[in-house]
């Protein structure tokens, strides 16, 4: 039973493994010996990260751990990953960190630490400039557009006044068409689809009127890293206030950034 | 939005394509060498190795090759042996083929009568000499067709690496067209391609089924 014997041990060296990574000195300090940071992006999800001609990742992650990288004064070393490999990626120390639009929930939460939101990700209302609405009561008598079942249309159905009109349209493109051809004047949409409208229309994108569900993108790293958290918190609190965050919504959303933790 | 022209989309899928080929060339001849160990030590008859191959060949055959190079990259450093891709691909995509490889021969090696051993064995052949001058020649003829099949199917099965981060022609198709939003277009290119790596391969088998068939 030789194969029994090997799983044995195998598995008492993975505990064994597991229990010293409790005690292992801390990644930050690592980072910064070794002069490199690696993050996991996404390569194919514009425009957080996908690439270029000359097959370059480039996207909002990819610019987020750039200027970590810079922040921390060492090199970046990108791994492209996917959604169904980059907590692996994180967990065998493949990668330091994960920058790669990923949302928090709890199971995650169960395997791996989030930091500070980084990058907005939300449902809500979008308008033209003379639609004046900053909350669901305000719109009343307005008609609003909306795919039909989608979680914008179960979110925005339970919050809208009843002498508002909810126009719905089968799918993502058909609403979006009632929009460009001026048929609405609001929709209620995810803010990347208004970033590809803003990226193909730029004179007719609708701007933010207010969030229906917010669930903001987190920075992923290894648990009990708490002086590599505190670090990288520090970086994203400062890139919101210097307006660097902002530079990057800019640039890859066409829209100003939103309150993250709203 | 990055303006893509189609010799951009061919160069870099063709730059994607030399890992794919690469990792084919690693699976047949890793496979190969370790499948032909298998077949020959397989022939010997002996009760103890061929129950091991058997289990061997039963492990990586019922179990997807995915979860294979997901163990080999990842299960491996969890328990602090540190791989790299390149480690991590050739020696699953080795497993992986060696034990079809060697089914495949050995069954090639079955199909011949037990005549041809047990006539050898009165002629006063040595093993080496029987397989040699007697069965491999025969067997060979048999085992280009399948062999080539699965050869084939090796060059798709590289997809898979993309797993553990090969950016591989299939890999690289799905990228450009997130980028480019043009998924008819850079898909036939992907198939194309991988027409161009395999036809050749069917071709050759059948040149050498061929000349195998003259020289009988």
């Amino acid at each position: 039973m030789k194969f029994l014997r090997k799983l044995v041990q195998t598995v008492t060296l993975s505990v064994a493994m597991l229990l010293s990574l409790g005690a292992q000195a801390d990644l930050l300090e690592d980072i910064q010996q070794r002069g490199t940071l690696k993050v996991a992006v996404p390569q194919d999800f514009p425009p957080f990260g996908s690439v270029g001609p000359d097959m370059q990742l480039l996207g909002y992650d990819v610019d987020m751990a750039k200027y970590l990288a810079e922040s921390m004064g060492v090199k970046l070393e990108l791994v492209p990953v996917t959604s169904a490999n980059r907590i692996p990626y994180l967990q065998t120390r493949k990668v330091d960190l994960v920058i790669s639009s990923m949302g928090k929930n709890p199971e995650r939460e169960k395997a791996i630490d989030f930091t500070d939101a980084y990058a907005p990700f939300f449902l809500g209302v979008f308008g033209s400039a003379d639609e004046q609405v900053s909350n669901a009561p305000e719109l009343s008598g307005k008609t609003v557009g909306v795919t039909r079942g989608a979680v914008e249309d179960i979110e925005l159905s339970k919050i809208v006044p009843a002498d508002a009109t909810l126009k719905r349209y089968e799918d993502n493109n058909a609403t979006l068409s009632a929009y460009l051809s001026g048929q609405v004047s609001l929709i209620a949409t995810g803010n990347l689809v208004v970033a590809e409208i803003a990226d193909r229309y730029p004179d007719r994108a609708p701007g933010a009127k207010f969030m229906l569900k917010n669930s903001p993108c987190y920075v992923g790293l290894m648990k009990g890293e708490q002086a590599l958290m505190d670090e990288v918190n520090r970086l994203i609190a400062k890139a919101k206030a210097d307006g660097t965050l902002n530079q990057l919504s800019e640039t890859w959303f066409n829209a100003p950034l939103p309150d993250l933790d709203a | 939005m990055m303006q893509f022209s189609d010799w951009d989309i061919l160069r870099n899928l063709l730059l994607a394509a030399r890992w794919t080929l690469l990792l084919s060339l690693i699976a047949f001849t890793g496979g190969g060498l370790v499948g032909l160990c298998l077949t020959l030590a397989r022939s010997l008859r002996n009760p103890l190795i061929s129950g091991f191959i058997k289990a061997y060949v039963e492990l990586f055959q019922g179990t997807p090759l995915l979860m294979q190079l997901f163990l080999a990259f990842f299960g491996l450093s969890l328990i602090g042996i540190d791989v790299d891709p390149w480690t991590a691909a050739g020696l699953s995509l080795t497993l992986f083929s060696s034990a079809f490889l060697h089914e495949i021969w050995r069954g090639c090696i079955d199909a011949l009568p037990k005549g041809q051993w047990e006539a050898c064995r009165t002629l006063g052949l040595s093993y080496l000499q029987t397989m040699r001058y007697v069965i491999l020649p025969q067997a060979l003829r048999i085992a280009i067709a399948p062999t080539v099949g699965f050869s084939v199917q090796i060059v798709k099965g590289t997809a898979l690496a993309s797993i553990i981060g090969f950016v591989e022609l299939t890999k690289a198709g799905t990228m450009l067209n997130n980028a480019t939003f043009q998924p008819f277009k850079v898909f036939a290119m992907v198939a194309a391609l991988y027409f161009i790596i395999c036809y050749p391969l069917s071709l050759f088998a059948k040149h050498l089924e061929n000349k195998t068939h003259v020289t009988r």
